[in-house]
């Protein structure tokens, strides 16, 4: 049970807070602030990312998330599945994204009436209750002028407040009576490459994780059937509700009836064998003297289709005892600041490419009559990419 | 003056606060539904941020009444925030919330009895039970659902009322309701109120409900299936075929985007695998299980650090699983310090000679980092991979001589700790890297560095040209020492001069003298004793001692009792599968047996440092069994008791002597007492896991018990060990001798008297 939550701003104070079940006085926040300077305290290169996400304290647990400087705070009084209760603080920032465009202590603050209703509706008593970002938009209402720009854009076609909400029909994510015009749905393949590179350019792990991000516009209560042109290379996939597991084990389709707007489909892990062809080559040469260093770093594509690359960020981060510093580029700009090891985090983003080769292959649709137009991107970029220097 | 500043100051302070909340009551009571909406909304704003605007309490719960979906659950809000501090004007509102309860619209019924049930005020439970009934039958699933936890709730505040109306019998009737978010949510609050209840018998998982919950399971939303997996892993099959069937219908759900989804069908299969024969079946399950709790890896890094300490327990109980995975544990240079401990310790249960050489190169990757922390855990997993996988063992050795040889301080210190392990493991396969090891004496400074070089320099004395040099070069701080390099210091010293008595009998001559007379450390001082008189007594019972054969050393992957093991399985997700501790250890009913919650400490700390020769290096500090360690020395000092009543032939000699000699026998201890100390003192290095430092461990008990019994005799015994010993080993003799001792300031004087 999730009795209660705080959320924290990055000096501790508490910006809001909602107690489902009993009250939970504020005491127990002090106690955490203390617990999380305390363990700052250790060491100087401890961030407040390195605190432990569940403390313990005399009468509870304070199982916490940091998200984007704030903290998600729920003290727990018995026994609990944590892994939920973290899903459960993940959601609201998520949640709160989808609302607002962006999470911060201004942003809360604004919005007060808004957060609280939405606090409300997603827990009952201490038990998740409507997390789906489609279902809570029916009812709590987003904030005006999102509204308005939602409304211009003719997302919204048919909300009213007295409409039933998700969780009545049949399908508890499809509302009944959805029409469109013109009958669209959108599929975002976007890759995120995790891996870690030595510095000869092997990788030591590398890993694909995938989402397909899809935005349906269709009408009425289409059944669709995707197949993919080679769906083996998926190690291990999770998906929405709505798309039927069976199918998916024995005809590796995803079948399913969508629901209305956005939602993610699948999410999928391809592992990339080490011998696998990075997009990029990072080739860190580092020469450390007793009285300086001289990092070179040499980046060039391979392997893109022919893809351009773009957004390249390489990270160095360099020792807190690091005085002065000087970086150059030959293309692009560089920023300098000090912080720690040789290890180099690279970003990048590569358009109409998947790494792990996943292609999408015929969208199927049964139950309706037209013709739905289906619009697929891909997308691959950097997740967590290190190379070891 | 003051006062009348006080009183204006008040007064603007109040017309300030009346002039808001007057506004916001004219607006309450507008004409216009726009311009109450929006003041509700202000009300509720002000709320959030601890204004007291309980004042507009009639106002606010006057705009109930409406159509407006939005306004309505504005003021339920408000309502509920409100209730607790003025019950009595809730039961204004109880008339709407009663009359919503029968509205035509479905969504107004479902809110109107979830507001009312999180009302917890006692007045409202007079009118809750009739519309809750209502409801908890309503036509529509998504109000029935909404008054199936109302019933909890009101569990929650009066069991009695929830029983006497029924509806604990209605709500176990709704767990076969044709709609699974109905069944999922029964579920969840008949399992909470479960937890709570006296007779336990509100919630019993048998055939007919798991199926029942079964045919939910892929219907309802990610949290109603966290709660039926739940309640599932409670079911005790009835045999394997049953067992197995469940799983089938399980094992979809761990392709399931909610962590906490998985992990509770994780804990369904590993608690049913129990129950299955079929040894396909179970690896068909493994191999099934592996890929999610991967992908889970992924995910931020709370989910991670959760799912790490639950494969850690998983992989204890099937260390088959994620055999080919050891790559996705490798750690960024970003992730938290809780997550790297937590790959570190999976890495090394993962480890296998296949992939030792990868695990290897990330090893020696992670020495090179700024954690000093996790260089040390790296470093000292090094040592583990060495001790576990006997072919490995050399390059691991090889891996540690690099990390010697970038001469981090740290990292040295550390890499000669994991190589006094890897000696007692393999004796005498790595004597030649001894020189580097000694090459680095000058840059330890921490005592389990300095123990570990010391006792290497000791054992193997004989091979170390220079090990008296060496020796003598750590005894020119031996005062300074902290005990448990005096300790080590003491034994190295021993075992040199048994090994090259010609070069070190001034140096085991003045280490015990300075360790009698000077130190005050009872266990320091007490060893010097025993080694003192052992070597003066009988030198072969003392090589017996201190050179006996050392119980073999063993890294524990699997530390956790298989009882706690079961027991935590059965936890998996949950925080005793975090904490690796039964949840009564932790949580809510402390009433818990000291006993258990030691138990369950030490085998946590077990688990942390799974080196169970380190954990009594310092054997002043080691949680030794002192019990069975006083037993034997009881017994077996006892059992030999008849060999010291014969005359101390001897004993007279060191009276004659100007001070201690070695060849004399202080103590008569005869020819029997040379055979059997062997094996005490053997016996008691074995026992217990005291394994340590082999026979100094024994010694180290010993002196710990003797130590516990020094604080516990009367005084003489502070200025006479000896008396003590005697009196410990129950020999008749030095005790009656003590009263005729009058107390004497040097010990050694004292140990004179003795005889």
């Amino acid at each position: 049970m999730i009795e209660s939550l705080f959320v924290l701003s990055p000096t501790g104070k508490v910006i809001i807070e909602k107690h489902w079940h009993e009250l939970i006085p504020r005491r127990v926040v002090d106690f955490f602030n203390d617990q999380v300077s305390k363990a700052m305290a250790e060491g100087e290169d401890v961030t407040r990312e390195d605190v432990l996400p569940i403390i313990a304290s005399p009468k509870y647990q304070l199982i916490n998330v940091y998200r984007d400087g704030l903290t998600y705070l729920s003290p727990v009084t018995k026994e609990v599945d944590p892994m939920m209760v973290f899903e459960f603080l993940h959601r609201i920032p998520d949640i709160m994204q989808e609302y607002f465009g962006q999470v911060s202590e201004t942003v809360i603050k604004e919005n007060f009436v808004t957060v609280y209703q939405l606090l409300e509706e997603m827990m009952d008593d201490g038990f998740p209750l409507t997390t789906e970002p489609n279902s809570l938009k029916e009812i709590v209402p987003a904030p005006n002028i999102l509204n308005k720009v939602i409304t211009t854009m003719g997302a919204t076609t048919s909300v009213s407040t007295r409409k039933m909400p998700h969780g009545m029909s049949n399908l508890p994510w499809r509302k009944a009576g959805v029409k469109y015009n013109s009958n669209e749905i959108f599929f975002d393949i976007v890759e995120e490459i995790d891996a870690i590179v030595d510095s000869t350019g092997k990788a030591v792990s590398c890993e694909a994780h995938g989402t397909i991000q899809t935005n349906s516009r269709l009408s009425g209560m289409p059944d669709l059937t995707l197949s993919f042109v080679n769906p083996r290379l998926v190690d291990d996939c999770s998906f929405h509700q709505s798309v039927r597991f069976n199918k998916w084990e024995s005809d590796k389709v995803l079948s399913f009836v969508p629901p209305d707007g956005h939602f993610r489909l699948m999410s999928y892990r391809v592992n990339l064998p080490s011998q696998q062809n990075l997009p990029i080559q990072v080739k860190p040469s580092i020469n450390v003297g007793a009285n300086g260093a001289k990092f070179d770093i040499t980046v060039s594509l391979r392997n893109t289709d022919g893809k351009p690359v773009e957004n390249v960020v390489l990270t160095l981060p360099l020792h807190k005892s690091t005085t002065t510093l000087t970086a150059q580029c030959n293309v692009g700009h560089s920023e300098a600041a000090a912080n720690a090891g040789y290890n180099i985090g690279v970003e990048f983003l590569i358009n109409s490419h998947s790494l792990s080769g996943l292609k999408v292959d015929v969208l199927k649709l049964f139950n309706e009559s037209y013709k739905p137009y289906k619009g697929v991107r891909t997308m691959t970029k950097a997740g967590r990419y290190q190379v070891r220097a | 003056m003051a006062d009348f500043i006080k009183q204006n100051a008040g007064r603007f302070f109040a017309n300030n606060k009346k002039g808001e909340n007057a506004e916001l009551l004219a607006d309450l009571n507008s004409e216009y539904r726009d311009r109450r909406k929006d003041a509700v909304k202000r009300v509720i704003a002000n709320m959030t941020v601890g204004k007291d605007v309980s004042s507009l309490f009639p106002q606010v719960v006057k705009n109930m009444q409406t159509e407006d979906l939005e306004m309505k659950k504005l003021v339920y809000l408000y309502l509920m925030n409100y209730a607790k501090s003025n019950p009595d004007l809730v039961i204004l509102a109880v008339n709407t919330f009663v009359k919503d309860t029968d509205h035509v619209n479905p969504l107004i019924r479902a809110l109107a009895i979830r507001t009312m049930g999180c009302i917890r005020v006692d007045k409202i439970l007079d009118h809750i039970c009739e519309p809750l009934r209502k409801c908890l039958q309503d036509d529509n699933p998504y109000v029935r659902k909404t008054a199936a936890i109302g019933v909890a709730k009101l569990w929650d505040l009066d069991q009695e009322r929830a029983l006497e109306n029924g509806f604990v019998t209605i709500l176990q009737e709704l767990v076969s309701d044709s709609n699974p978010m109905v069944v999922a949510n029964a579920v969840t609050a008949l399992a909470e109120m479960q937890e709570s209840s006296v007779s336990k018998d509100i919630f019993v998982v048998n055939v007919a409900i798991m199926n029942k919950m079964l045919a939910a399971l892929n219907e309802c939303t990610e949290w109603g299936q966290i709660a039926i997996l739940t309640s599932l892993a409670d079911y005790k099959p009835m045999d394997a075929k049953e067992a197995e069937n469940v799983c089938e219908r399980v094992v979809p759900r761990l392709q399931h985007a909610n962590g906490s989804v998985v992990l509770s069908a994780v804990r369904v299969i590993m608690i049913f695998l129990r129950y299955i024969r079929s040894e396909d079946f179970i690896k068909g399950l493994i191999k099934k299980m592996s890929p999610p709790l991967v992908t889970l890896l992924a995910s931020a890094p709370e989910v991670q650090y959760v799912s790490l300490r639950n494969i850690n327990l998983i992989l204890q109980k099937r260390p088959d699983i994620l055999q080919n995975d050891v790559r996705v544990f490798f750690c960024k240079y970003n992730d938290p310090p809780y997550v790297k401990r937590e790959k570190l310790e999976i890495m090394i249960k993962l480890c296998n000679d296949k992939n030792i050489d990868q695990i290897l190169s990330e090893l020696k990757e992670y020495a090179s980092e700024v954690d000093v922390d996790f260089v040390r855990k790296a470093v000292r997993a090094i040592g583990r991979c060495a001790i576990m996988i006997d072919e490995a063992s050399e390059r691991c050795v090889n891996v540690l001589l690099d990390l010697i040889n970038t001469k981090v301080n740290y990292v040295v210190q550390e890499a000669i700790i994991v190589i006094k392990d890897i000696f007692r493991k393999y004796p005498k396969r790595y004597e030649a890297i001894i020189p580097t090891l000694c090459q680095n004496l000058d840059s330890l400074d921490e005592p389990e560095a300095k123990g570990s070089l010391i006792w290497i320099i000791g054992e193997y004395a004989e091979r170390i040209e220079n090990a008296d040099e060496l020796i003598e070069n750590f005894l020119e701080t031996f005062l300074e020492e902290n005990s448990q390099v005096q300790l080590q210091l003491l034994t190295a010293t021993v075992k040199l001069f048994m090994k090259k008595p010609d070069q070190s009998q001034e140096i085991v001559h003045r280490v015990l003298e300075t360790a009698t007379s000077e130190i005050d450390n009872p266990d320091t001082r007490d060893r010097a004793y025993i080694y003192w008189r052992l070597l003066s007594t009988n030198p072969e019972a003392a090589r017996a001692v201190v050179l006996s054969e050392k119980p073999p050393i063993s890294v524990e992957t699997r530390t956790i009792s298989p009882a706690l093991m079961d027991e935590l399985i059965n936890n998996i997700s949950t925080l005793a599968s975090v904490y690796h501790k039964p949840p009564k250890a932790f949580m809510g009913n402390r009433a818990f047996s000291a006993d258990a919650v030691k138990k369950a400490a030490a085998a946590d700390a077990r688990d942390e440092e799974q080196i169970i020769g380190d954990a009594v290096l310092d054997a002043s500090g080691a949680p030794a069994p002192k019990n069975a360690m006083a037993d034997l020395l009881d017994l077996d000092f006892g059992s030999s008791e008849p060999a010291y009543t014969s005359p101390p032939v001897s004993s007279s000699k060191p009276a004659n002597n100007s001070g201690p000699n070695y060849s004399a026998d202080l103590f008569d201890m005869s020819t029997d007492m040379s055979g059997s100390s062997g094996n005490v003192f053997g016996g008691m290095g074995g026992m217990g896991g005291m394994g340590g430092m082999g026979g100094m461990g024994g010694m180290g008990g010993m002196q710990q018990q003797q130590t516990q019994h020094q604080q516990q005799a009367p005084t003489p015994a502070r200025n006479d060990p000896f008396g003590d010993l005697g009196g410990l080993g129950g020999f008749g003799q030095p005790q009656q001798q003590q009263p005729t001792k009058p107390t004497q300031s040097s010990a050694e004087n004292d140990l004179l008297g003795l005889f």
